[in-house]
């Protein structure tokens, strides 16, 4: 007797949010299928890759590769403009590591003008990452989703302690996407979740970063937050689990050993480049598998690779 | 597992007020108490018209199309002993929110029901009695049993059969209550699903008692394995209590607002 496989397309379905404007802008969700289940029912939006670069521009970089990508770039403008070129890339994520009041305390109006000019001089959708600093972050978030209104950007992201305060402003006030971040909590990423619904930001203007690591860095917590978050909005229909998750893959493979330790250093570990793409490489599609629909990436080999893995999957 | 599902059994002719806005075809009493049961978490409406052998079917008809033009299709059981009412019913009901739920058929006068969800493609609410009160589980579950292979005969999913064990009343009833509860763990080992009028337990009970006896009888039918029940869904802590086991049998992921929503 022939075998007819039992097809698992779910009555619920992610949503689907829009980032950007335009004809470079990306729809993200909106499957009713667990990640690449193409052969229970067809997937309309593949996930997509964003590419992180920081206001620091290529200070601190130990990636010959990506120091040859930008090459020739005066200004983070520049390589903003330059990374869309990059295969497989659908979004910039402009990432205000210097805005850190521990660090170099850049101020917020620097922030701002630096938002406008990218999103001036590029076309692909704009992701927003801050500093990490709580009150610092939901400031430059409520006065860069100001000064871009229009530009339909995500700001990554509303914690626990301030997604009132940037919930109002870019999800209510500027009309922006607001990425709601938990750290592999499941019951406070749903939480989050109904907390901005019930301060009134639409459900198909948020997305979740349920947490982020390195793989080999904890990677198994967020692997079984990623299960659960996906079977609870599939399976279980739970409509504040349903929105589509961004992970920031690149922040966290940049920061280990693996990707930073020099060669003199680690000879055994072989070439310093080929570590940092690797580690990328196998971060970005473990989430992705796990159910992440946008990965935010920086090395250009890295990001081609994972395009093609999204591209052959879907 | 699936979250637990809620029967609200608010509009019924037993209530003088829903009685009278039948006869009289007058919408605002009906609406009302439909819009107070899924504000309070109602996942699905019963209609209860009464026999109403005169008019059932535009009776019906007119229920149907009144509740779902107005809150986007919910879904609704259509609970009538008039059959060609329930048909007429299932002819302008709209499936998009959920399939329709014929309330009841039985393993006595009422076995013909099974055949009219199954030839109307809606899920059916068997009660585990013939005529009069199963006298033990052994013919509850004989009148399950019978039940199943009826649906499953004309080709419905077994899903699709609700088996209710027919909640009896504390007052009078009291030794009945654990073989009630056993009747579901039964249902559950068969992996059927299970429903049931619950309020009946309570029946005759001081007015601030009752949520009470409702709240604990759930909770211990849930447990069981009770996957919905027909309900006041404007009982708060009857609400709090569904709410929170099926957050405890992990069918609904914790927040710290789970109650809310």
């Amino acid at each position: 007797m022939a075998f007819t496989p039992k097809k698992q397309a779910f009555s619920a379905k992610i949503n689907a949010v829009t980032l950007g404007t335009g004809d470079k802008s990306i729809v993200i969700g909106g499957e009713n299928v667990l990640p690449f289940y193409t052969f229970d029912a067809p997937i309309a939006n593949k996930p997509r890759i964003a590419v992180e670069i920081s206001d620091k521009g290529l200070e601190g970089c130990v990636s010959d590769g990506i120091k040859a990508f930008y090459a020739g770039c005066d200004s983070v403008v520049d390589m903003a403009v330059k990374a869309q070129s990059m295969e497989g890339a659908s979004a910039i994520c402009l990432h205000f590591e210097s805005a850190d009041p521990n660090g170099e305390n850049k101020s917020v109006e620097d922030c701002v003008a630096l938002a406008k000019a990218v999103a001036d001089a590029v076309e692909m959708p704009i992701l927003v990452m801050g500093c990490k600093n709580i009150e610092k972050d939901a400031q430059i978030f409520n006065a860069v989703s100001d000064a871009l209104q229009g530009k339909n950007i995500l700001v990554l992201s509303a914690r626990e302690e301030n997604y009132k305060n940037v919930g109002a402003s870019a999800g209510l006030a500027y009309n922006q996407k607001v990425g709601a971040e938990s750290a592999v909590d499941i019951n406070l990423a749903k939480q989050l979740n109904v907390l901005l619904s019930q301060l009134g930001v639409p459900d198909a203007s948020v997305c979740m970063n349920v947490g982020s690591s390195a793989a080999g860095y904890g990677f198994e917590y967020l692997s079984s937050t990623l299960d659960r978050v996906k079977a609870a909005a599939l399976a279980q229909s739970d409509k504040q689990l349903q929105m589509p998750i961004v992970t920031p893959v690149s922040p966290e493979t940049w920061g280990v050993k693996e990707s930073m330790s020099p060669e003199e250093e680690s000879p055994e570990w072989g070439p310093l480049d080929e570590r940092g793409i690797e580690m990328e490489v196998c971060t970005a599609s473990a989430c992705l598998v796990g159910g992440s629909n946008l990965v935010i990436m920086r090395h250009p080999a890295a990001v081609a690779t994972i395009s093609k893995f999204i591209d052959s999957l879907m | 597992m699936a979250k637990f599902i809620t029967i609200g059994e608010r509009i019924s002719v037993t209530a003088p007020a829903i009685r009278r806005a039948f006869e009289e075809r007058d919408p605002e009493p009906i609406l009302t108490r439909c819009e107070q049961q899924l504000k309070a978490g109602a996942n699905y409406i019963d209609v209860n018209i009464g026999p109403a052998e005169s008019d059932g079917e535009e009776r019906m008809q007119w229920a149907v199309k009144l509740l779902q033009e107005r809150f986007d299709n919910v879904p609704l059981a259509l609970d009538t002993s008039n059959m060609k009412a329930i048909e007429a019913g299932i002819q302008v009901y709209n499936r998009e929110k959920g399939k329709p739920i014929v309330n009841s058929a039985d393993a006595g006068d009422r076995f013909n029901r099974i055949e009219l969800a199954a030839n109307n493609d809606a899920i059916v609410i068997a009660l585990c009695s013939a005529n009069g009160i199963a006298s033990d589980n052994d013919e509850r579950m004989a009148h399950c049993q019978r039940m199943l292979e009826e649906g499953l005969m004309h080709g419905m999913e077994a899903e699709d059969l609700w088996f209710d064990p027919l909640f009896l009343v504390v007052k009078g009833m009291q030794d009945k209550q654990m073989e009630v509860l056993e009747a579901i763990k039964m249902f559950t080992d068969m992996g059927l699903n299970s429903t049931g009028g619950l309020s009946n337990n309570s029946n005759g009970m001081p007015k601030h008692i009752r949520p009470i006896f409702d709240s604990c009888m759930l909770a211990m039918a849930m447990m069981q394995g009770l996957t919905s029940a027909i309900v006041n869904p404007n009982d708060q802590r009857l609400m709090e209590t569904i709410k929170t086991c099926d957050i405890i049998k992990n069918n609904n992921l914790y927040a710290d607002s789970y109650l809310e929503i």
